[in-house]
């Protein structure tokens, strides 16, 4: 499955809706609902809060194959950004110093087993990759 | 679908549904009218994100200056596991 979405927070619930058609069509156990709508809604935020002013819709095609899914995000005309290659979260700072933010991506890396991170043409491809025969969160 | 209530009888705060990025300024506009402790009950509420945590956060934050808090119940499992793992088990109390 393949969808284009506008550029524009406004746009979760169709991403909801998409994540969650594809989770019946390929009868998969709805516990999975939370973390796939997770993962989705932060790199789809993500795309759009650092690339506000770019007229291009983002990308998301869905898919299963043998024990996993696979889910692979498209944002064309942007600078590159490998999410894989962000520092790791420190989630043992004191309330006062914690910043506002920046807990889309460590999600991300927790909920998916593989992320893979292609840049060419000035698109950017985000490769999430899920194994279905772990415990889901 | 998210809902947010201000019970100021109870010093309660009630979440339902899908508390996503599209919903922050409809939660920031509740969460900044609070100025003691107050609880927050998430027994209707569906699904968190990081937008969500960050609302949470940053009221944590303007309440632990004067003293009070933000406590947080009626979590569920999926949402819980999200909460430890950003170590915000460590700085809200949660029932």
């Amino acid at each position: 499955m393949e969808k284009k979405f506008k550029r524009d927070v406004n746009s979760l619930q169709e991403v909801f809706t998409f994540i969650e058609s594809f989770i019946e069509a390929i009868k998969l156990d709805k516990s999975f609902t939370f973390s796939l709508n997770l993962v989705a809604e932060e790199l789809f935020i993500n795309m759009v809060k650092y690339n506000s002013e770019n007229p291009n819709n983002i990308s998301i095609s869905l898919k299963k194959a043998n024990n996993d899914l696979i889910l692979k995000f498209m944002d064309y005309d942007v600078e590159p950004f490998d999410i894989t290659q962000t520092e790791d979260y420190d989630p043992k700072k004191p309330l006062q110093e914690r910043q506002i933010g920046g807990l889309g991506i460590p999600f991300i890396k927790k909920m998916v087993d593989k992320i893979l991170y292609e840049y060419e043409n000035r698109c950017s491809t985000i490769t999430l990759i899920k194994h279905l025969r772990k415990a889901n969160v | 679908m998210f809902d947010i209530k201000l019970m100021t009888d109870k010093n309660e705060i009630l979440l339902e549904g899908r508390f996503d990025a599209s919903q922050t300024d409809k939660a920031k506009e509740i969460f900044n009218q609070v100025n003691s402790t107050y609880s927050v009950d998430f027994a209707k509420l569906d699904y968190i994100s990081s937008a969500g945590l960050s609302v949470l956060l940053m009221t944590q934050k303007r309440l632990t200056e004067a003293g009070n808090q933000l406590k947080l119940c009626n979590m569920s499992k999926h949402i819980k596991e999200i909460f430890n793992y950003a170590g915000f088990d460590m700085i809200f109390e949660i029932d």
